[in-house]
């Protein structure tokens, strides 16, 4: 509570440098915390719980305020609108939007089935269960999911390595399968075009394959890499990227970031050893991810509390340890973070298409957060 | 008739002219009479016609509550009571009836002045509506038309933030849907942008204009704005009109109990008016150079000292205004929050707007999660949506049934939903008559079947007892009268009178087993209360008459005894 005297509590002193270090903050809570945040047009999310009875996915229409533009002031929308719900049966793990489709795939934590969801137009307001894929093969709970990027509708999906499979979403036809018997677990998997895609192995193991071809190229980390869990970002410009112009950030449960080139992923052009610690007993909230639109910006979290963002410009192939441009630590220090003694943590983060300094991140708490952070080496409009 | 029938006759799945009416225990109750801001036409007020066809409501209606002062929930109050027609009760808050009239009187005046309707309420209209008005406390149980048991529980809900309700297990909880399907940015935040933009206004030498209403929101940004000037060390003016902190104070002791805490503490601590950077406003200050804060009535920009200052301010891009809420159609406000940036002032002279506008909505409503909590708290058996788009409700109608198991309606506008209650009486009982039921003979009792007892129920003032009926006489100074029956049964008995009186007795024991049959000593048989004697004359020795008596009690068995009896003695005895 504000007093009137000047306060040294944290949270009065970091709403206090609020006004100078964001140009927008919004602070929400939703009822249950989600561990995904996934664009399902250009002014939604969606996000789903998983940890209450209910596992509800929600689509959310952003503060129209953001929008606004050069009409901003006359806009005093700062809030979430719900657009669209649903009841999953199990807590949600991945969540993806279908490219070009009001449809999304989910992964949860009690099965190894996907399940695909309308998400519904102007008509009704329940996102409807439409379609269940049961990987043909043994799996374990909680695939990984990736979205095909060509017109007909498809997901990429695996738990391990060998399963690795993809299926056609309205016949439920396997279009794919891998022919390796590599048992690595998968932590992440991505499109790089309508056939190539990358595969991140918890291990931290890459591996580059062809929709064309059962056969995959892998590349193992160098033995001095440490770190029990590897996760993976592409740095692609567009959905059909060709693989020359393509980056991938590879982030371990130490704090290592190797950055290479999609071509020549045996040796990282730039690497770090951020200064993080986890303080988590798991890795399952570990995120990395490119900026898309500012060049050569990763964000980190899953450590703590708090959103890093690093300009990985200035970093070499000799590892060193980089300091953030920006930490967002209002998840730690809004007034309404919760404090009942659990540790806090970011669940997921992601980045504004294309508002260069926009994020969006969600924490163990049930908090979600839209802020828009201020380069203090810049100067902006 | 344990259902209650609810009718939206506005905000059924609309936004906007809230009026509900309710039919429960044979009363007919309105909840809110609100207006349709969107519209100029009949479409702003609710239908009275599903009431009735013509002529007032008086007849019709047992009262009106009104659940808060926004104009649409209230804002037709003047129209239904006074044009319409209505003279019963109208029930309220304190702190609704001191700004209803307040509001109205605005909108009224914004209505017939700046836009030139003429069929509307008058002032003195709105008067009169007011005197109709019975304001009450919080949690205050009124008792409405004392010859039949109803009453109204009225739970002022804080609308604005966390509602705090008791556990009351309403039949029916209704609530608005329309902020159910919105997740709220923090308080936080909406005032993080506040002091943004004033500080940015402040640091290029601009002046900014905060046109305010008089209460809660004007207070809190004082307060707000005065840390912040302390914090950064900053030396700009901040003003506060003067006829603004009058009506204040005089709301403040009024709504104190209302607020919440912060603005209790600080008022409470100290005089609002001992801020170190706050200052009395004088209206010289607005040609002073340099940069400065005022906060100035009315809040809609529509006449007054915020109007005048607007007037010098707007032409210079430098400066600001901060619109803290909803403009009604016809003022400055409202125009200039649509981008307008000429206006037309008096005498055809036009004003240019060129400096900031910022509408920055202060007014905090519940949100999903808000609704959930306050359906959580209540526990409510039924639940009734309005004011949202049905196809907008699905999932949280879904939502509601899924967590609560209970059902949810979505009524449309003139649609009646009934919902039947079992609502349960709760009667005390004397401890001597439960003692004596208890203590009645027979097989246990099965613990799941209800017993059957006998009592008095007395209904006094607004309590139900259940007695004795020799308690209850006593207590009403009556005395008992005993009622019994007598009846006379011929059987041909060739046995003296005592032998065949004896006959009897054996022939009843084996039929009323369970039952107390004795055979006393002056020649009668009784069972239970009832008693037997045999009879018969010098002349027909063989034509006994049994003479049967019981009490009213016994009734039922007095009447199957001289059935029996008719059938004769068995040969056998």
């Amino acid at each position: 509570t504000a007093n009137m005297d000047i306060s040294s509590d944290e949270a009065d002193d970091w709403f206090m440098e609020s006004l100078h270090i964001y140009r927008d903050l919004h602070v929400f809570q939703l009822e249950h915390p989600t561990k995904v945040i996934e664009w399902t047009g250009e002014k939604s999310i969606c996000v789903a719980d998983y940890s209450s009875a209910r596992n509800e996915i929600l689509e959310l229409l952003l503060p129209l305020k953001l929008y606004a533009g050069g009409n901003k002031g006359l806009c005093p929308e700062r809030d979430f609108k719900l657009q669209h719900g649903g009841f999953c049966d199990e807590p949600v793990e991945c969540l993806r939007h279908i490219f070009g489709k009001r449809c999304v795939v989910t992964s949860g934590q009690y099965s190894s089935k996907l399940q695909v969801w309308d998400i519904g137009e102007g008509d009704s307001d329940i996102i409807k269960r439409t379609g269940v894929i049961n990987p043909k093969c043994p799996s374990d709970k909680g695939r990984k999911i990736a979205s095909g990027v060509t017109d007909g509708a498809s997901v990429l999906h695996g738990s391990r390595i060998n399963d690795v499979q993809q299926t056609e979403l309205v016949s439920g036809r396997v279009l794919y399968a891998v022919g390796t018997d590599s048992l690595d677990a998968v932590s992440g998997l991505q499109f790089v075009n309508s056939s190539t895609f990358v595969v991140c192995a918890n291990n931290g193991t890459l591996y580059v394959g062809d929709t064309r071809d059962p056969r995959m190229k892998h590349y193992v980390l160098h033995g001095s890499m440490s770190g029990s869990h590897w996760v993976f970002a592409l740095r692609k410009d567009q959905p059909h990227s060709d693989p020359a112009a393509c980056t991938v950030a590879r982030l371990s449960s130490f704090g290592q970031v190797l950055v290479s080139d999609l071509r020549n992923l045996c040796s990282p052009v730039r690497q770090a050893q951020l200064n993080l610690q986890q303080n988590m007993a798991t890795c399952d909230f570990l995120n990395v991810t490119w900026a898309p639109v500012l060049d050569s910006c990763l964000a980190v979290s899953g450590f703590d509390g708090k959103v890093h963002i690093f300009d990985t410009t200035s970093w070499s192939t000799v590892s060193q340890t980089p300091q953030p441009v920006f930490v967002h630590r209002g998840h730690d220090l809004s007034h309404e973070a919760k404090t009942d003694g659990t540790l806090l943590v970011v669940t997921t983060h992601v980045w504004h298409p294309w508002r260069p300094r926009t994020l969006l991140s969600a924490a163990s708490d049930g908090s979600i957060h839209v802020w828009d952070w201020v380069d203090k080496n810049f100067e902006h409009f | 008739m344990p259902d209650i029938k609810v009718t939206p006759l506005g905000a059924g799945q609309d936004v906007g002219r809230s009026c509900i009416l309710v039919s429960i225990g044979g009363k007919n109750i309105m909840l809110d009479c609100g207006m349709h801001m969107g519209y100029n036409d009949d479409r702003r007020f609710p239908d009275f016609s599903y009431i009735t066809q013509n002529g007032r409501l008086t007849d019709y209606l047992d009262c009106v509550i009104i659940s808060h002062f926004h104009l649409d929930h209230c804002g037709a109050l003047p129209y239904m009571s006074e044009m319409v027609g209505y003279d019963g009760p109208i029930y309220m808050t304190h702190p609704t009836k001191a700004i209803c009239p307040i509001l109205l009187e605005d909108f009224r005046k914004i209505t017939v002045d700046k836009k030139g309707e003429t069929n509307f309420f008058t002032s003195q209209m709105i008067k009169d509506c007011m005197k109709k008005v019975v304001p009450l406390n919080l949690h205050q149980t009124v008792q409405v038309r004392a010859d039949k048991r109803s009453f109204l529980n009225l739970c002022y809900l804080k609308y604005k933030t966390a509602a705090w309700i008791d556990k009351c297990r309403p039949d029916i909880l209704i609530t608005e849907s329309t902020y159910a399907t919105t997740i709220r940015d923090s308080k936080r935040c909406r005032e993080r942008d506040f002091l943004k933009k004033v500080h940015e206004s402040i640091e290029r030498g601009g002046k900014v204009l905060i046109p305010v209403f008089a209460l809660g929101r004007a207070q809190e940004l004082c307060i707000l704005l005065e840390t912040f000037w302390e914090r950064m060390n900053l030396k700009a003016p901040i003003y506060f009109s003067t006829g603004l902190t009058e009506k204040a104070n005089h709301y403040y002791k009024l709504f104190i109990t209302w607020t919440n805490q912060k603005i209790r503490k600080t008022f409470v601590q100290r005089n609002m008016f001992e801020f170190k950077h706050i200052k009395a406003f004088d209206r010289s200050y607005a040609d002073n150079p340099g940069p400065m804060v005022v906060f100035a009535t009315p809040g809609m920009l529509h006449a007054g000292q915020s109007l005048q200052i607007f007037k010098k301010w707007a032409g210079n891009e430098k400066n600001m205004v901060i619109m803290p809420g909803y403009c009604v159609q016809g003022t400055v406000g409202h125009k200039i929050l649509n981008g307008q940036k000429k206006l037309e002032m008096e005498g055809r002279a036009t004003l240019e707007v060129k400096l900031q506008v910022e509408y920055m909505s202060f007014s905090a409503h519940a949100d999903a999660k808000g609704i959930m909590q306050l359906i959580r708290m209540a526990e409510p058996h039924n639940i009734l949506l309005v004011h949202g788009e049905a196809k907008k409700m699905a999932f949280l109608k879904d939502k509601i049934e899924q967590e609560f198991n209970i059902s949810c309606y979505m009524p449309a506008n003139g649609e009646t939903t009934t919902v039947t209650t079992n609502p349960s009486v709760p009667v005390d009982i004397s401890l001597n008559l439960l003692k004596r039921e208890m203590a009645l003979g027979g097989p246990l009792p099965d613990p799941k079947r209800p017993r059957t007892m006998h009592g008095t129920l007395i209904m006094k003032d607004n309590s139900l007892r259940l007695v004795s009926p020799e308690q209850a006489l006593k207590e009403l100074g009556l005395s008992e009268h005993q009622l019994r029956f007598t009846c006379r049964v011929h059987l041909q008995d060739p046995h003296s009178d005592t032998d065949t009186l004896s006959r009897i007795y054996s022939h009843l024991k084996s039929v009323l087993k369970g039952y107390a049959v004795q055979h006393l000593p002056d020649s009668t048989v009784m069972v239970e209360s009832i008693v037997l004697k045999v009879s018969s004359s010098a002349e027909e020795p063989d034509l006994k008459v049994v003479l049967l008596s019981w009490c009213f009690q016994d009734e039922e068995l007095g009447s199957f005894l001289s059935t029996l009896l008719k059938k004769g003695l068995p040969s056998a005895l």
